[in-house]
């Protein structure tokens, strides 16, 4: 199926199906809401073929290219039938479990994460490991049967949701730095594991610790070999800059266009409203080039931190507007429309921390793209 | 052109802009056949000499000749053309009983061209009429860069030699494909200045090391980088899309783009930069009067965000 033919089938489908697919509360809902209603939009979409679509006929999809998968994800947000950050999370592990897990495992786990049936999360960070990645601690031991897990992570979003997780582990020396590093496939119930909610200041319990003690992981578990987790989580960062981000984008242009509805006479000037949009279309055209990148089999790398710090810049940009053009819904709105607002206006002073900061994907522009050698 | 013929033709282009400028640069463009390639293969034609002519700092007759065809006029190659004013995008002509005035630019000084077209009118609908030179009264301008080879130009009761009435859409056609060409032209301009700081932040050493390990100046640099990538993606969006909507966005992201990196590189490069012993001013020079030729950011931002705000809509953009 090609692009053109897809998105007007998905169009058709959206539209006979938007009673079914349109939360009754609203996307201002509880994150448990929230959640639920996901569920719900993947197993239908999935079950009428839709999210199948754009992935390998292995792991349960289709086939096709990969810019169906960027449309349904742009059709579904666009509409407000998902909110793109936990949407798009299965952008972001599904290719790596193509990629490093075991073909039978991949086989069997991708479909529920596809499907809704499942909600992984992504032990990366630790309270010591925010920003230096290499340097985490979260050990695992090689035993007779089994990987061995013990130690603490942090801003692991949806994990309190999560039957899974892609965990970074420690398995070489504590120095070993990145050539120590092991990705494992967790499941969630496994005894030894203790997920805390954090609540975030927009109001959410979106991330959490996740404390693991003395947890077994079959070895049939590992992503990839031992030692080659540096790997996994360095090629699964460019997912989270690329079709996932385009998914965002079309979901701010959603939002920029309800601002430019609601906004007030003269609360916004002409040229910022006019930067705002010159910004977001000037990420989007250059998010269009990665996808097409994409769909043309070529391997992302630290060039999609372009595309990352150009969102962030954006969705900030977009938010600010709406701090200024709708400050009494901000300020003083209790109702659900500018609880909404004030909920992500407070959600995108996170935009260029989270997935990497703003300082650390510019220290890569710097290192990989402008070759500008060590910066000590 | 397929990949191999637009490799060669790129090799050929960048000898060229960066030995040749003014008419030295038309001929040795004439002789490798920019003109023909120009209809044949407009995008690929316009990007590579545009972006090489502003890597070089080089300036050419390209930007008059693609004005003109895509005004669909069919005319000698000694014929220029009057551009608006600057940060202006409508016609810098108009009629008044019967004569024509006129009140613009001319790059390149209009050296060595008889003939000029002049374009009267609205965006509704335009007239366009061929004058001599000799007939307009023309200020050659020193100003913020010299090497540019501006030209004030303006007259009244000029009689036209000739005339025509293109189809109403093709001022702004032509206002188009001069945002795009200027557009790579900035890209290009800018590439050079990320270079030229590049270069020096490397080889400069202060406290011990190159200044380019010290994370303030990483990050200028890798804000330029990021504000390149971003004009050039809207250009390209801008070759697919080929509306004068996304041509004039394609303008104002590399105006502002060119500015934000001139001011970054500027700062790395720090004392030589401000010197005329280094190159880096005639790019600075030139960023900023490219800018404000066929629209600069702030005003099309301003004219984008007036029609945003009057509409209450956002047009659809770029699909997948």
């Amino acid at each position: 199926m090609d692009l053109p033919e897809y998105r007007a089938a998905v169009d058709r489908w959206l539209d006979d199906n938007a009673a079914d697919l349109t939360p009754d509360h609203g996307l201002a809902a509880t994150l448990d809401e929230q959640m639920a209603h996901l569920s719900l939009v993947k197993r239908r979409t999935f079950d009428a073929g839709w999210m199948r679509w754009g992935w390998p006929e292995r792991v349960g999809g289709l086939g096709g290219s990969t810019l169906l998968r960027a449309y349904l994800g742009e059709a579904l947000t666009a509409r407000d039938l998902v909110e793109p950050g936990i949407y798009s999370m299965t952008e972001v592990l599904a290719p790596t479990m193509i990629d490093y897990a075991p073909p039978e495992l991949a086989a069997t786990m991708v479909p529920r994460l596809l499907r809704g049936d499942e909600t992984w999360c992504q032990g990366f960070s630790e309270p010591g490991t925010g920003s230096n990645l290499a340097s985490l601690s979260c050990r695992a031991t090689r035993t007779d049967d089994a990987w061995r897990v013990t130690g603490q992570k942090v801003w692991t979003s949806l994990a309190q949701y999560a039957q899974r997780c892609v965990l970074l582990t420690r398995t070489g020396t504590p120095e070993s730095a990145h050539k120590g590093i092991t990705a494992l496939f967790v499941d969630m119930d496994t005894p030894g594991i203790t997920v805390r909610p954090i609540e975030t200041m927009h109001g959410a319990l979106e991330f959490c610790e996740v404390f693991f003690d003395d947890v077994a992981v079959p070895f049939d578990r590992t992503l990839g070999d031992e030692g080659q987790g540096w790997a996994v989580a360095m090629d699964l960062l460019p997912f989270e800059r690329s079709t996932s981000l385009w998914h965002r984008g079309a979901y701010l242009y959603r939002r920029l266009e309800r601002i430019l509805a609601a906004v007030r006479e003269g609360a916004v000037t002409p040229m910022e409203l006019g930067e705002v949009f010159q910004q977001l279309y000037a990420f989007r055209a250059r998010s269009l080039a990665t996808q097409r990148r994409v769909d043309a089999g070529e391997r992302l790398g630290a060039e999609t931190s372009v595309d990352k710090i150009l969102l962030a810049t954006s969705e900030q940009a977009v938010y600010d507007l709406v701090a200024d053009g709708l400050s009494d819904e901000v300020v003083l709105g209790d109702d659900p429309v500018s609880e909404r607002w004030r909920s992500e206006f407070l959600y995108s002073r996170a935009a260029t921390i989270y997935g990497g900061s703003a300082e650390i994907q510019r220290n890569i522009v710097a290192r990989r793209l402008l070759d500008l050698g060590a910066d000590r | 052109m397929d990949a191999d013929e637009r490799e060669l033709f790129a090799t050929s282009l960048q000898h060229v802009t960066a030995d040749n400028t003014g008419a030295a640069l038309d001929a040795a463009l004439d002789e490798l056949g920019w003109r023909e390639a120009l209809p044949a293969d407009p995008r690929a034609a316009v990007s590579l000499l545009f972006e090489l002519q502003g890597a070089a700092g080089t300036t050419s007759s390209a930007l008059d000749i693609l004005v003109l065809a895509a005004l669909g006029l069919d005319l000698d190659t000694d014929v220029g053309v009057v551009l608006p004013p600057l940060g202006r995008t409508d016609p810098p002509g108009s009629v008044a009983g019967e004569g024509v005035a006129v009140g613009g630019l001319a790059v390149g000084g209009l050296a060595g061209r008889d003939r000029v077209v002049v374009v009267a009118g609205g965006v509704e609908g335009c007239l366009a009429v061929v004058v001599d030179t000799a007939d307009l009264e023309l200020r050659s301008v020193h100003g913020l860069d010299p090497r540019l080879g501006i030209a004030e130009v303006t007259g009244a009761n000029l009689s036209a030699t000739a005339r025509s009435d293109p189809p109403p859409t093709a001022w702004a056609a032509a206002v188009a494909a001069g945002q795009r060409a200027i557009g790579h032209e900035l890209v290009g301009a800018s590439r050079t200045m990320l270079g030229l700081a590049r270069e020096h932040a490397l080889e400069r050493v202060q406290f011990g090391r190159p200044i380019a390990s010290f994370q303030a100046v990483r990050h200028r640099l890798a804000e330029a980088h990021v504000a390149i990538e971003a004009a050039d993606a809207t250009l390209t969006a801008a070759w697919d899309d080929g509306t004068p909507f996304s041509a004039a966005m394609a303008k104002a992201v590399a105006g502002r783009s060119a500015r934000t990196v001139g001011r970054h590189c500027q700062q790395v490069l720090a004392g030589i930069g401000f010197t005329t012993e280094h190159d880096l001013h005639l790019y600075v020079r030139r960023v900023i009067v490219l800018d404000r030729l066929l629209g600069d950011a702030r005003s099309l931002t301003r004219r984008l965000g007036e029609d945003l705000l009057a509409r209450r809509s956002l047009p659809s953009i770029l699909p997948l």
